[in-house]
């Protein structure tokens, strides 16, 4: 399976974990990107990105003052730097042999265990398992960020069902996503503003 | 056995309520789907719960998603996501009976309990009154037409004539006329709302299943013969025309003629039947005074009772003579002379007899019949015909109150001398009789009546086979009594809040039943309550037409002798 590699952890707890990466990857993933770990006991453990971060490594803020930069320094930069991108990933679930879960894993990934971006097929399966279940730990605090990171997913994940000719999926999770929130009206109308800008349905 | 019905499509699921405030169900169709009236069963376990829609009502999980209209807001596939989620519809249910229907058909457990059944040691699953409430979530289903033949009973029954069809499915929804006819019925709306049509086709009904004599008193010429409707101008057919073999009409009157067309016989009135009681009856109508009663009672003291009316009518109002010494006084025939003899005002007297006056130029008044229209009528209906007693052109409600009243009470003496002898000898029990009464607040008012023999059959007369069937547009006019004595009540749209308070009088759930009946189509729509249904359903009337008359022709005419039917009837206590 050509699995594309993200990066390693770099902490971790039970409800999510910090993750370390080059810069220059080529398939850098997206927020809301479904991703996994496996961990030696056998368990996957299931995160959607919902944060990536670059930062300073103490360099960066001299060489930004040069014009025209080189760019072998901008890739020597990338390549070399001492402070890795970080993607902070949110736990979403676990597999167990084939059952799938979206609760919490039993136990947190350890430092440096490998974060793997699922294949369209994975993300099929996991997002079709149960009634959205996972989509809770994205909702249960339903702050600005978590909202674009939901519509970001949904995305995401739109992407490997229409793949897989699922087109229903989204509007079944939006219904669940209304059931959810239908009695917290605030929150609700900015989640659907915001899947309404994600353009999950054809007709906008 | 009662058979379980193909349940038809899920309209809702229960959310909540209780048996004091109703239940609450979730529609999961349209709201445009049912209706105020509608007829639900529900399916929880074992039971089956049958109820009314008594109120379907708009909500939404926050108000805010009914207040702004998110349509504009959101493309089409959130925003019908989103109304779907948070607006919605509940409907209120009023549970009337329940029938238990027991476990799965098919199971171990469904053949345990009919086992058990069977063996007698459960009794056999009938309708009863609600008791208890369906579990929430139960799913609530439009009632199918088995549900209705359930309730209702089977159109294939002979008992069972259909009055009309549920206004959603279109379901035959039939009342069984041997309960009908078990106490007095009354036929209520107001004017156009189809009352005539609504009581010829119950009279056909029965008519033509022989349950009962009809003595009908058509005070508006409407029932005997063929007319044409008012308001769409087509042809009506009459009871005489449609049962000729079974139905007479009687014209009011020598001579006197029927929409152009001779009646069957003539009714005269000998004067010699006519008592002091049937004058005071019309002291509303005739303007009597209180002295009335003194003056009739002294004409009969003066008289007897089976000449008084002859004597009165024969003296001569304000006739004076003189006497020897050349003074005016009354003559020896007139009727201050005979008020001085009796010891009564003379201006009493003469003031009833003036306002008798009407009566004693009444043409179907005479003092010898030609012959026993009364006798006649009494033994038709004993053989079981059926008589409409047409006034012809007294329309008048003195002619009404008086000749009604009067062939009522010597109808009830008959009716009361048959009961009296078969509880004596066994033999020859009377024939149920069912007298109608157009108008009927004319005769059952509050002030009226106490003195009508009508108000007794309401209340009484059952034992002795007699009922009334009432037709009015003004229901809250009759006399609370007799209102509360009525079985079967059949109303069309009412206006007036006294009159739908009237209406629902003694029944349970009125303020239920009220918002149903002023919500009914002014035209073909009818309340179906009371004592004999089962369960108060709003309905689409039968059409009283062509059609109808076909249908009527292919039924089967009941072979049950009289005895028979009376046994089934439950007069042979």
């Amino acid at each position: 399976m050509n699995e594309i590699q993200i990066g390693r952890l770099l902490s971790a707890n039970s409800r999510g974990f910090l993750v370390g990466c080059h810069v220059s990857q080529v398939n850098l993933p997206e927020l809301g990107a479904l991703t996994r770990v496996d961990l030696e006991n056998g368990l996957a453990v299931y995160g959607i990105i919902t944060d990536i971060s670059i930062a300073e490594d103490g360099f960066v803020r001299q060489l930004a003052t040069v014009e025209p930069i080189d760019e072998t320094i901008v890739r020597d930069h990338r390549l070399n730097r001492n402070v890795p991108l970080e993607i902070r990933v949110l736990s979403v679930g676990y597999r167990s042999g084939k059952q799938i879960y979206h609760l919490l894993p039993p136990q947190p990934p350890l430092g440096l265990d490998q974060l793997v971006l699922c294949s369209p097929d994975e993300v099929v399966a996991f997002t079709s398992t149960g009634r959205f279940g996972y989509l809770r730990h994205l909702l249960h605090e339903p702050s600005p960020i978590m909202i674009e990171v939901l519509a970001a997913h949904l995305q995401c994940a739109q992407r490997a069902h229409l793949q897989a000719n699922q087109a229903d999926w989204s509007r079944r999770a939006v219904q669940e996503i209304i059931t959810w929130l239908r009695d917290d009206y605030p929150t609700l109308i900015q989640v659907l503003h915001c899947l309404a800008d994600a353009r999950l349905f054809p007709d906008g | 056995m009662l058979t379980n019905s193909e349940p038809t499509e899920q309209i809702g699921y229960i959310v909540g309520g209780g048996l004091r405030e109703n239940l609450r169900a979730r529609l999961t169709v349209p709201s445009d789907q049912v209706q105020e009236g509608s007829f639900v069963t529900i399916y929880s376990g074992n039971w089956t719960f049958y109820g009314l829609v008594t109120n379907v009502q708009l909500g939404a999980t926050d108000p805010r998603f009914a207040d702004e209209q998110t349509e504009q807001r959101f493309p089409p596939a959130i925003a019908q996501s989103l109304l779907g989620q948070t607006l919605y519809t509940n409907i209120e249910i009023l549970p009337v009976l329940m029938l238990e229907r027991g476990p799965e058909p098919g199971t171990e457990a469904y053949r345990r309990w009919r086992g058990e059944i069977d063996q007698g040691l459960r009794p056999e699953p009938g309708i009863l009154p609600v008791k208890t409430v369906p579990t929430h979530h139960a799913r609530v289903n439009l009632a199918s037409a088995g549900d209705i033949a359930e309730i209702y009973g089977s159109p294939e029954d002979e008992m069972n004539f259909i009055v009309g069809y549920t206004r959603e499915a279109g379901h035959p929804v039939c009342i069984n006329l041997d309960r009908f006819i078990q106490r007095s019925a009354g036929i209520f709306g107001a004017t156009g709302t189809g009352k005539s049509f609504l009581t010829r086709l119950l009279l056909a009904g029965l008519i033509q299943r022989n349950r009962a004599s009809v003595l009908v008193f058509d005070m508006h010429n409407e029932y005997g013969f063929d007319d044409i409707a008012s308001d769409s101008g087509l042809a009506v057919k009459g009871l005489r025309n449609g049962f000729p073999a079974r139905v007479r009409v009687v014209g009011l009157g020598r001579g006197s003629t029927i929409r152009g067309q001779a009646p069957d016989f003539h009714l005269e009135i000998a004067m010699k039947d006519i008592r002091p009681a049937d004058i005071e009856l019309l002291s509303g109508v005739l303007n009597l005074r209180e002295t009335t009663p003194t003056t009739l009672e002294a004409l009969v003291s003066s008289f007897g009772v089976d000449r008084w009316f002859t004597e009165f009518r024969a003296m001569r109002n304000g006739a004076m003579t003189e006497d020897e010494e050349g003074k005016r006084i009354p003559a020896v025939d007139s009727v201050a002379a005979w008020a001085n003899r009796s010891g009564v005002h003379p201006m009493a007297a003469e003031s009833l007899h003036s306002k008798l006056s009407i009566l004693f130029h009444r043409d179907y008044i005479v003092e010898q019949p030609a012959a026993d229209g009364i006798g006649e009528i009494v033994r038709l209906l004993e053989q079981g015909q059926h008589v409409i007693l047409s006034f012809g052109k007294y329309e008048q409600d003195v002619d009404y109150l008086f000749v009604s009243n009067l062939l009522t009470r010597r109808i009830r003496e008959a009716w009361e001398r048959r009961t009296d002898a078969y509880r004596t000898t066994q033999t020859n029990e009377p024939r149920p009789l069912l007298i109608v009464l157009e108008e009927a607040h004319k005769l059952l008012n509050r002030e009226l009546a106490s003195q009508t023999t009508f108000s007794t059959i309401a209340r009484e007369m059952r034992k002795y086979y007699v009922t009334l069937l009432i037709v009015d547009q003004r229901p809250s006019q009759i006399y609370d009594e007799v209102m509360s004595q009525l079985g079967t009540r059949i109303s069309g749209w009412l206006g007036d809040e006294d009159d739908i308070r009237a209406v629902l009088a003694g029944l349970a759930g009125r303020e239920t039943l009220r918002g149903m009946l002023s919500h009914l189509q002014p035209k073909e729509e009818v309340l179906l309550l009371g004592w004999g249904v089962p369960l108060p359903i709003p309905l689409r009337s039968r059409r009283y037409d062509d059609r109808f008359w076909q249908e009527i022709g292919r039924g089967k005419v009941s072979p049950a002798s009289v005895k028979q039917a009376l046994q089934e009837l439950g007069f042979d206590q």
